[in-house]
């Protein structure tokens, strides 16, 4: 799996999580999931309960502790899909 | 310094399943995960622990600046209860939190302070005049151009402004200064 079919994978988990839709469209690898898609804290457990799912890895607690935007997202995916 | 974090049950409800696998595990310690299990209110449990850790972050990320996402770094303590109050505390690393929590219905507010006597000498406040520095923390800017901490929590149909009596925390910053 590419970057860009990563990309679109974690998008379609974090939709219904975002409530900034603007942000949403405009989605880069800047884009921080609270401060820009004004995504609930309560909720940044759910994406990552669902990249658990949808990629099959686990994450840890240090790994989650820096996933607050697509950059460090995709990042954390790529090492855990690497290990695999 | 203070943070307060305020939840509406009903807005939880439509965005949350606590009760999904994996859940409290990723959030809770190992000790909150069995308050939540030994309460006869489940629910309720899960945000009154998450609305103390929410409020006792906000104080820590004022402090150190940093961002993180660190829900079980940050530990809960029940110190008293009753009906409608909570008092308790949230311990991260070698901080401490003093925390109070009211509950009303479907409503949750918990406001946490670096200075135990500051719950004291907490007050609500419009939420106008308020400036976010670089680092996302808000400020109230008084008419004599004055910065004072300020808190702002939003959830569903709630929403909480916070500062420390500014009196108090004048009187604070006089003591430092000689």
């Amino acid at each position: 799996m590419n970057k860009e079919e990563l990309i679109a994978k974690l998008k379609v988990i974090i939709k219904p999580y975002t409530t900034n839709t603007e942000a949403y469209d405009n989605l880069t690898e800047n884009t921080d999931f609270i401060n820009d898609l004004s995504i609930n804290s309560a909720n940044l457990v759910d994406i990552v309960l669902d990249i658990e799912e949808a990629f099959d890895v686990v994450i840890d607690n240090t790994d989650m502790e820096r996933m607050l935007d697509v950059k460090t997202a995709v990042e954390i995916i790529e090492t855990k899909l690497a290990e695999k | 310094m203070i943070g307060n974090d305020v939840i509406d049950i009903q807005q939880s409800r439509k965005e949350s399943n606590w009760q999904r696998k994996g859940y409290i595990e990723k959030l809770f310690t190992l000790k909150e995960q069995l308050l939540i299990a030994n309460s006869l209110d489940p629910e309720s449990m899960v945000w009154i622990l998450w609305s103390m850790k929410e409020a006792a972050y906000k104080v820590y990320n004022r402090k150190t600046k940093v961002r993180e996402y660190i829900p079980k770094r940050l530990e809960c303590f029940i110190e008293s209860q009753n009906h409608d109050f909570i008092s308790g505390k949230v311990i991260c690393s070698d901080n401490i939190y003093h925390t109070k929590t009211t509950l009303l219905k479907d409503e949750i507010h918990t406001i946490a302070v670096s200075v135990l006597d500051d719950l004291n000498h907490v007050k609500e406040i419009e939420k106008k005049s308020i400036f976010k520095d670089r680092n996302n923390i808000p400020y109230f800017v008084s008419l004599e151009n004055r910065f004072h901490d300020v808190s702002v929590s939003h959830h569903g149909r709630f929403e909480k402004v916070i500062t420390i009596n500014i009196q108090k925390q004048e009187s604070n910053s006089l003591t430092k200064v000689y």
